[in-house]
């Protein structure tokens, strides 16, 4: 947050229309963002979305984001040790048998697959062939037999083809070592000395189990999940600070606390909210204003059929019927007593 | 295999066959064609990579001819150069003996065209007739494109396209919609080889200005010009606008038509006898008249919208409706000219010319031709305006800012040009890639020295206002300037009271209505921000569509007021106890609408 900020030393005043003029503050920048989303290549680095198309999507409160991320720090104590905290790492990143594996062969006729280990593999995520075959003779419906750099795979019932390729996929598809959904993690040194790990996809329920891991330190980009596991509160702060990181990025700037009224105004009833039709204004107690914003008819039939009353105390629907709206100079009113009014008179 | 290999030949995009080789196939068609064999209409396209060959004969092709270049030597030989020159030979000639052909947009994938003859190389099978010609037309009239900026070429086009100038010998008997002509219209001083081939001097777009690149207290920032008050009184820029009305006397089923003539006060939307007054018997405008804004044209009648319920026993008069042509919102002039005739419909056509004179005034648009545009933001009187050490006063004054950031070079070196051939009294030449920049700017620089100017346009100039020198010389010459046909006079709009659209009574749009500017949702936002209320509701209401309706306490419908017995009426109940309430007009046809999707809203009131 900005430092020194001016329009920390007072207060809003009542009627000022905050949600209009913080949508105003976050709409002009937005348009100078890009529309197309980059996807740049490499490795060495965890794809996130990136410009307009992140904000829509925090905004329209995706179930899941389309890249997601975790930051994960480990305790104090070991954040500066490279070993334990590599130790955390090797149990992050997901590893499944087809990236162990040189190469495989399928045979239909004896209904058995052959996975030809790859040894630079297994020596780069340490895990031995025995893990592999121990955890693949979890599985029901197979035999497993391993022979140093081989582990043959077989079908106990044969049945068609179509139904042995299926378990085959599934074989390669097991997880050894790791969390479920983190497909790539990253260890990385702060400028302080100490390590953090990036992770894509996220999984905070599992990585929390992690011994080692700050379990208060745990940062994901997907809001959802991080309401479910540290409450509504910093799924808020996670809205806000995306979206201000996303702005970020552009080179852009919006004063903090228009985002963190949004984000306010997405979380306030304990569950994330969408900016739209589904969320804050579809939830509108006035029947003018959703009508006014969409699917008009939709909301009068219901309105109809349902005996809705309108109390016309929001801005849209007194701009409709032609009152003075109640913010700003309309949110005020001067009373006079009756008493008094007879002094009014006599001074004229 | 040996079937993949054969080519696949296609005739105006059908497949019609194999060929063993589909390269050979092309060049065979080729060689015909260039022989007179084959007619010259006909292209071939060979695509190595699918081979396949695309031959097109269908019309609607934009072609352009080459130069045929074959073993590195261009068809087009010195000796036939030699006999184009004493006319002894033809272009269609050439066509005919192969040494010119025409390729369309296929057959340009397979050709490799040098622009200019020292280019060829054994590669090269074709070479442009001149560099030139890969512009287009606006762009071979303009003159020195390539000295310009890449992006200023379309605006040059665009504004070459605005001009008004002559473009019509023959203006005095046409009616077009809308026309411009310059009252004293010149002919470049700088020209190119396509414009004096096209005989463009016959419809020259523009005047040669003298114009000196100097600011003007601040009065030509942007792309603001100053205008010479005297050139403008002797003529500069001043055009006349013919606006053509036309009308015709339309048939209707059931034996009806329209009808020219003064419509009977009875008519309905009568306009007045004052609206009627300058039309002449036949219910047609005299020659010559004086026009104002919204003054009859033609006066004519024409049969009701709806047919009417028989009344009576078919007497009285059949009621008519006023469908008379006004004079546009905005817009005045003098009858010009009247044109009656006929339709191959055989109903009756009148074309009406007005026409007014445009003098150049502050809010007019002028250009030059390299994309350099500017709007009048002053017209100086002569003796305010700066002058040069010999006396010259220019026309026009050109922010010096406007020149660096666009690139025009191709404007500066105009400018220089058309000063040197004004003093020569000759004319030049700027084709587009004719010229070498440096030897033209040499070649200026000697005439103006021979004439007692500097070599590169630089004036010592004074201050009209104060007579000080001043302390920089100010680059001064002669360029052609166009006069485009974006006026103020055409475009101003105000609005205090106005007309109203019927069915939301809310203020019309646009200026042949006497419109509004729409006050939309971004500046409703920008009032709600600002938290003024009383604002807002002025501008969405007040000055909207405000309306007064009657409702009723009892049941909360809309009801009315009867002026007869004199008390509020609600026809859903019957009830008297209404109240008068103040709504935007748009509200109650919401309220009709939800009421057409069989919902009754109902208002309860609560006084305040």
């Amino acid at each position: 947050m900005e430092k020194n900020e001016i329009s920390k030393s007072k207060l809003v005043v009542p009627g000022e229309a905050v949600g209009t003029v913080a949508a105003q503050s976050i709409g002009e920048p937005s348009t100078q963002m890009i529309l197309r989303s980059f996807h740049t290549a490499g490795i060495a680095s965890v794809v996130t979305t990136k410009g307009l198309p992140r904000i829509i999507e925090i905004v329209d409160a995706r179930k899941k984001p389309k890249f997601p991320t975790m930051q994960v720090y480990p305790e104090k104590k070991i954040a500066d040790k490279y070993e334990k905290v590599r130790e955390i790492w090797r149990k992050l990143e997901d590893v499944k048998v087809s990236n162990l594996i040189s190469n495989f062969e399928e045979d239909f006729k004896s209904g058995s697959m052959m996975l030809n280990l790859d040894k630079e593999k297994l020596a780069f995520h340490e895990v031995t062939g025995r893990k592999i075959a121990s955890e693949l003779s979890k599985k029901e419906g197979i035999t497993v037999d391993q022979d140093g750099d081989r582990i043959k795979v077989k079908v106990k019932k044969k049945e068609n083809i179509k139904s042995m390729r299926t378990t085959f996929v599934h074989v390669l598809a097991t997880s050894i070592i790791g969390i479920p959904g983190i497909n790539k993690a990253m260890m990385l040194q702060g400028e302080d000395g100490t390590f953090h790990i990036t992770t894509s996809g996220s999984n905070i329920e599992k990585v929390m189990e992690i011994e080692g891991v700050d379990k208060w330190h745990i940062y994901a980009n997907d809001p959802f999940e991080v309401a479910r596991n540290y409450g509504i509160e910093a799924a808020r702060n996670v809205l806000a600070n995306e979206i201000n990181d996303t702005i970020k990025q552009e080179g852009l700037t919006v004063s903090f606390k228009h985002l963190a009224l949004l984000a306010d105004a997405m979380t306030y009833t304990g569950e994330i909210r969408s900016a739209g039709r589904h969320g804050i204004a579809g939830d509108k107690d006035s029947v003018f204003a959703r009508a006014a914003y969409e699917e008009t008819v939709k909301h009068f039939i219901n309105a109809g059929l349902f005996g809705e009353k309108d109390m016309l105390k929001g801005v849209a629907e007194n701009i409709l019927i032609g009152k003075q709206i109640g913010l700003g100079t309309g949110k005020v009113k001067l009373a006079v007593r009756k008493t008094d009014m007879g002094k009014l008179k006599g001074s004229k | 295999m040996a079937e993949e290999k054969r080519g696949t030949v296609y005739l105006e995009g059908k497949l019609i066959g194999y060929v063993k080789s589909g390269k050979a196939l092309a060049e065979e068609i080729r060689k015909n064609r260039r022989a007179g064999i084959l007619s010259g209409e006909i292209n071939v396209l060979y695509i190595k990579r699918l081979n396949e060959v695309h031959i097109n004969a269908d019309r609607g092709r934009a072609r352009k001819p080459y130069i045929i270049v074959e073993g590195g030597k261009s068809r087009l030989t010195p000796e036939l150069i030699e006999r184009l020159k004493t006319k002894e030979v033809d272009f269609n000639y050439l066509i005919r003996h192969g040494v010119i052909e025409y390729l369309d947009a296929d057959e340009e994938e397979n050709a490799y065209a040098a622009l200019n003859e020292n280019e060829i190389t054994n590669k090269t099978t074709h070479l442009e007739i001149d560099p030139a010609s890969m512009l287009g037309l606006t762009m071979n009239i303009s003159v020195f494109p390539e000295y310009n900026s890449i992006g200023r070429h379309p605006v040059t086009s665009n504004f070459l396209k605005q001009s008004q100038g002559l473009y019509s010998v023959n203006f005095n008997r046409r009616y077009d919609p809308r026309s411009f002509i310059l009252y004293y219209p010149q002919m470049p001083i700088v020209n190119s080889l396509a414009y004096r081939a096209l005989n463009m001097k016959m419809h020259p777009t523009g005047q040669n200005l003298i114009v000196a690149t100097s600011t003007y207290y601040g009065y030509n920032m942007k792309d603001a010009i100053i205008l010479n008050k005297a050139a403008v009184d002797r003529g500069l820029g001043r055009s006349v606008f013919y606006r053509s009305y036309t009308d015709e006397e339309r048939r209707y089923p059931g034996s009806q038509q329209d009808h020219f003539r003064i419509p009977s006060p009875t008519t309905d939307g009568y306009l007045g006898e004052h609206a009627y007054a300058k039309l002449s018997e036949d219910g047609i405008v005299e020659g010559e008249m004086d026009l104002k804004e919204a003054d009859v044209i033609v006066g004519k009648v024409s049969p009701p919208r709806f047919l009417e319920e028989q009344t009576g026993f078919g007497v009285g008069e059949e009621k008519n409706r006023d469908n008379s042509v006004t004079v546009r919102g905005g817009e005045e002039g003098v009858v010009d000219s009247v044109m009656l005739s006929e339709t191959t419909g055989a109903t009756r056509i009148a074309k009406i010319r007005t026409r007014s004179i445009k003098i150049p005034e502050v809010g007019d648009k002028f250009a030059s031709r390299h994309g350099q545009k500017g709007v009048i933001a002053l017209i100086v009187d002569q003796n305010d305006m700066p002058f040069t050490k010999d006396g010259i006063v220019p026309d026009l004054l050109l922010n010096p800012h406007s020149l660096p950031s666009r690139m025009t070079f191709g404007h500066m070196l105009e400018t220089l040009g058309a000063k040197a051939g004004s003093l020569k009294a000759t004319q030049f030449d700027g084709t587009p890639f004719g010229t070498h920049g440096k030897d033209c700017v040499d070649k200026y620089g000697k005439i103006l020295e021979e004439y007692g100017f500097d070599k590169f346009g630089n004036e010592t100039m004074y201050d009209g206002r104060t007579g000080r020198k001043f302390d920089a010389q100010v680059f001064t010459g002669v360029i052609y300037y166009q006069r485009l046909w974006h006026m103020v006079s055409l475009k101003l709009q105000v609005r205090s009271r106005g007309p109203v659209q019927i069915l939301t009574r809310q203020p019309t749009e646009g200026r042949p209505r006497r419109g509004g500017l729409k006050f939309g949702e971004m500046e409703r936002d920008a009032l709600v921000g600002h938290g003024a209320s009383l604002l807002l509701k002025e501008r969405m209401l007040d000055q909207s569509d405000k309306a007064e309706i009657w409702v009723c306490n009892d049941c909360g419908d809309v009801g009315y007021y009867d002026y007869i017995k004199n008390t509020p009426v609600c026809q859903t109940c019957g009830g008297k106890s209404l109240e008068m309430v103040e709504i935007s007009y748009a509200f109650k046809l919401l309220l009709d609408e939800v009421k057409s999707l069989h919902i009754l809203p109902r208002i309860k009131m609560k006084s305040e």
